[in-house]
């Protein structure tokens, strides 16, 4: 079990492997993880069920991830949100930081850096 | 020419005119008794000088004069005869007689005509104080000498002859014009009457003269006759330097002058220069001729001058050796004595001189002075009036170069629209005769002159006086070319203004024109490019942009678990599931390098397709079979026209076509759907539909369908994968074919994609397509 306190992470993504590999990596870590599928679902999950922070795709079908952020930071601003994308062409990471994002995480991406950006914002502990 | 010399006054020598015997003369011949002679001649007297006041004429004269000649013939016979007998009575009637006499000879010498009594060979016997005052001498001057002798030298002769001829036949008298010349030398016209008288006693033959000076008529018909002469000649010359030999000939001859003149100043107006001369013939007049055409006289020295000065003619009556000019001693040296200089005048100022030069001495009155001044600007007048002429003449025949030999068209224009002429340049451009170019070129050109106008808001061609505008219209040639033209048109008015007619000028701009449409079109088309460019630039980055966020999604699945995998730790059941994902992943991403480099192929035209006859309906069968196998959550309607003939296409393409189409109909459809794949033949091609009652598609999306990367991710739909370049691929193969694709949705009611594909050529004939119609 890694030193870090245990939170709550909602991974917001389209595709079914990347959710899966996330709660795989996230649950080993001992987080709680809850899952949406689209923007408009992570907005309804974020605001009912007060995850410590999100994991938020961008191209998501109907609302997409930088939308849904903007939702919950106008209702939530404290809500830690890290954008995770496969857009990684030069001014993405700029521009998501720019609409509100505590961090970006670039797809596909290692499992420590996954782990370390939540211990760093919300978990106060040290990567394992 | 005539000669220069003074036309001499003809007297009619040899033709003695019988002068009519008067009724008192009669009377007086026949009558024998003297006494009766006497009181029949004092009666006549008596009558006679009763009317003489009221008789100024020659009959009166004459009547008085034979009276006071039978009288004093009859007096002098009567007393001789009865001298003895009637001496007393005779005494007094001669003392009557000498009265009368007395009386008479008062009346004679008072008459306005000059009178007097000459013997056969002309010398004076008797002359009245008239006659002396006309020619310039005293009675006992004048009865030293003779008839002959006081007449012009060239006529005298004439005269002598005449006086024979009269004493051979006493009867006849005559008339004539001739010349005297008084005592100073001045000659002057005279109409001379000339009367035998009856012999008497003496037996000695005289002759009563009379004379009455006509100078002034001469002159004034003189001067008539030359002011005729200039404006006839004035009239009809066409310049100056034809006119002025005529205008000076006339001057000199009508007015007896020897050399006539024309005078001008230089272009700095210091020096006066001869610029035309007449004179008599005469060789001293030719050596004065040469020496003044060689001269440069002052403007404001010597008689020139004066006139200059004065704007009025001025007289030299004697040009003597002190003559202040050159040319005044040069006049004097060729026997020339009388000099008058007349000023020539143009619009008011003096621009010549007319100068006469003349010999001996005459008079130069008043009259004269006001020809010589009317002539003068007569000549100036004309003088204008050619300038103006040939300023004229030249202007026009620089026009009329310039609208010849112009290398740009120009055409006359009627006040009524029609083409008056066109230049040579014109004829050129258009290739027409002048006759077609009136007829029917100039017509069109001029409604399309009009249209053009209006259309630039300018004034059409008749309009009136306007600056005119230019427009640019398209002609026909003769040849049957079409010209790009610009028309420029000038109305030209008329004196009062109106429009007289209209200048168009034409130029050929098709050059001009085509390089600037060719221009315009290659900037538009460098603009389209440069769109397109952009255009392309944008895509290019968008289509990065989404291929690779497509492989990096794929590579987050693959990168992810096989980190897992290489970690270890994991039990058998995750290890399989997490190959997998990674399988499937690493499959997308090698579907989605080949789908990309097929569209690449086909985009660029690279791939070829490999035509052959293919039973479309087989193709069909196979695919639904293929797909019936692979998924058994959707039923299969296949509605298949067996008599749908062959058609040409690529086999391998065209199962690729069926494939992604059949596929995305089970995609999209809800477990339990149904996918029907129908065909039929429809003008000369086979109508392929893949329908299914699926999910449908939003209207928006609906355009977007075949574009690259486009899924349709709403709703239900979002989780279905593909590489969203299938339907781009799909199309591009059904185009290749010569076929069109299309589809037909409605969200929650399916959609159904429809492509046609060329039936082979065989098939198409019109015995099959009656068959399948």
């Amino acid at each position: 079990m890694p030193d870090g306190k245990a939170v709550t992470v909602l991974v917001a993504d389209d595709n079914e492997v990347a959710q899966r590999l996330c709660r795989r990596v996230l649950e080993k870590a001992g987080h709680r993880v809850l899952t949406a599928s689209d923007g408009q679902e992570a907005v309804n999950i974020a605001l009912a069920d007060a995850p410590d922070m999100i994991l938020m795709d961008v191209a998501m079908p109907g609302m997409d991830g930088l939308e849904a952020m903007r939702q919950i930071k106008a209702q939530k601003p404290s809500m830690v949100i890290v954008i995770a994308s496969a857009h990684s062409m030069a001014g993405d990471r700029e521009r998501f930081l720019a609409a509100g994002a505590n961090d970006v995480l670039s797809k596909p991406f290692r499992l420590n850096d996954l782990t370390a950006v939540v211990d760093k914002l919300v978990g106060g502990g040290h990567p394992a | 020419m005539r000669g220069g010399e003074v036309e001499p006054v003809s007297p009619v020598p040899g033709q003695p005119s019988a002068p009519t015997p008067s009724r008192t003369e009669a009377l007086v011949r026949r009558a024998t008794p003297y006494s009766i002679a006497g009181l029949v001649a004092l009666y006549g007297l008596a009558a006679g000088a009763l009317s003489l006041a009221g008789l100024s004429g020659l009959t009166a004269a004459l009547v008085l004069l034979v009276g006071l000649v039978v009288l004093l013939a009859a007096v002098v016979t009567g007393v001789k005869r009865d001298a003895r007998s009637v001496a007393a009575t005779v005494e007094r009637e001669s003392k009557v007689v000498r009265d009368s006499v007395a009386w008479v000879r008062t009346a004679l010498d008072h008459a306005d005509v000059g009178m007097g009594i000459i013997d056969a060979r002309g010398g004076w016997l008797h002359v009245n104080s008239r006659l002396g005052t006309m020619l310039g001498r005293s009675e006992a001057d004048l009865l030293a000498t003779s008839l002959p002798a006081v007449t012009a030298e060239s006529l005298s002769g004439g005269i002598t002859d005449s006086l024979a001829q009269a004493a051979s036949s006493p009867d006849g008298g005559w008339k004539a014009e001739t010349l005297q010349v008084r005592a100073d030398g001045v000659a002057f016209p005279v109409s001379l009457s000339v009367t035998p008288l009856s012999d008497g006693t003496a037996g000695a033959l005289t002759f009563l003269v009379q004379e009455i000076d006509i100078s002034a008529a001469k002159r004034a018909e003189a001067i008539r006759d030359v002011m005729v002469a200039v404006r006839h000649v004035v009239a009809t010359s066409a310049t100056w330097e034809q006119a002025a030999p005529a205008v000076l000939s006339a001057m000199g001859t009508e007015l007896g002058w020897d050399v006539a003149q024309l005078w001008s100043a230089d272009a700095d107006g210091k020096m006066l220069r001869l610029r035309q001369s007449w004179r008599a013939d005469d060789p001293r007049l030719f050596e004065f001729d040469r020496a003044a055409q060689s001269m440069a006289l002052p403007v404001n020295s010597g008689l020139m001058g004066r006139a200059i000065q004065s704007g009025v003619p001025a007289v030299n009556e004697e040009v003597t050796a002190t003559s202040e000019s050159q040319i005044g001693e040069a006049a004097r040296r060729a026997g020339l004595s009388v000099e008058v200089a007349c000023p020539v005048t143009v619009g008011g100022t003096v621009s010549g001189l007319l100068v006469l030069f003349g010999r001996g001495r005459r008079d130069i009155d008043s009259e004269v002075m006001t020809m010589l001044s009317m002539a003068g600007s007569e000549i100036g007048q004309f003088i204008n009036r050619s300038q103006t002429t040939v300023a004229l003449r030249r202007s026009e025949a620089d026009h009329r170069a310039i609208f010849e030999r112009a290398p740009m068209g120009i055409a006359r224009i009627s006040a009524e629209g029609e083409l008056v002429e066109g230049n040579t340049a014109l004829l050129k451009m258009l290739k027409h005769d002048i006759e077609t170019l009136r007829t029917q070129a100039w017509p069109e050109l001029r409604r399309a002159y009009d249209l053009a106008a209006g259309r630039a808001n300018l004034p059409p061609l008749l309009a009136g006086i306007s600056d005119g505008g230019s427009v640019q219209v398209r002609a026909a040639t003769g040849d049957g070319r079409w010209l790009w033209l610009q028309l420029s048109a000038a109305s030209i008015p008329d004196m009062k203004g109106r429009p007289e007619h209209v200048l168009l000028m034409v130029e050929d701009v098709t050059a001009v024109r085509e390089t600037q449409d060719k221009l315009e079109e290659s900037l538009s088309a460098q603009q389209r490019a440069n769109g397109d460019l952009e255009k392309l630039d944008r895509t290019k980055t968008e289509f990065l942009s989404i291929v690779s966020h497509e492989f990096r999604t794929a590579l987050t699945g693959i990168q992810g678990f096989s980190e897992l995998i290489r970690d270890g730790g994991l039990e058998p059941d995750e290890l399989r599931a997490y190959g997998g994902y990674i399988f499937n992943d690493a499959d997308r991403v090698n579907r989605l390098i080949g789908d990309m480099l097929d569209l690449d192929r086909m985009e660029s035209g690279r791939m070829s397709i490999r035509m052959a006859d293919v039973d479309i309906n087989e193709v069909l069968s196979d695919t639904v079979a293929r797909a019936a196998t692979a998924s058994s959550m959707v039923e299969f309607k296949p509605d298949l026209d067996p008599r749908l003939p062959i058609v040409t296409g690529d086999r391998d393409r065209l199962v690729q076509v069926v494939s992604n189409l059949v596929s995305n109909a089970v995609k999209y459809s809800p477990e339990g759907g149904t996918v029907t794949i129908s065909s039929r033949a429809e003008g000369g091609y086979a109508l392929i539909t893949v329908a299914d009652t699926g999910l449908g598609i939003p209207p928006d999306e609906i355009v977007l369908v075949f574009e690259r990367f486009r899924r349709v991710r709403s709703g239900a739909a979002q989780s279905i994968a593909g590489t969203g370049l299938g339907l781009t691929i799909v199309k591009q193969i059904v185009e290749m074919h010569g076929g069109k694709i299309w589809v037909e949705s409605a969200v929650g009611h399916g959609s159904a994609f429809h492509f046609t594909i060329p039936l082979a050529q065989e098939a198409v004939t019109p015995s099959m397509q009656l068959r399948h119609a």
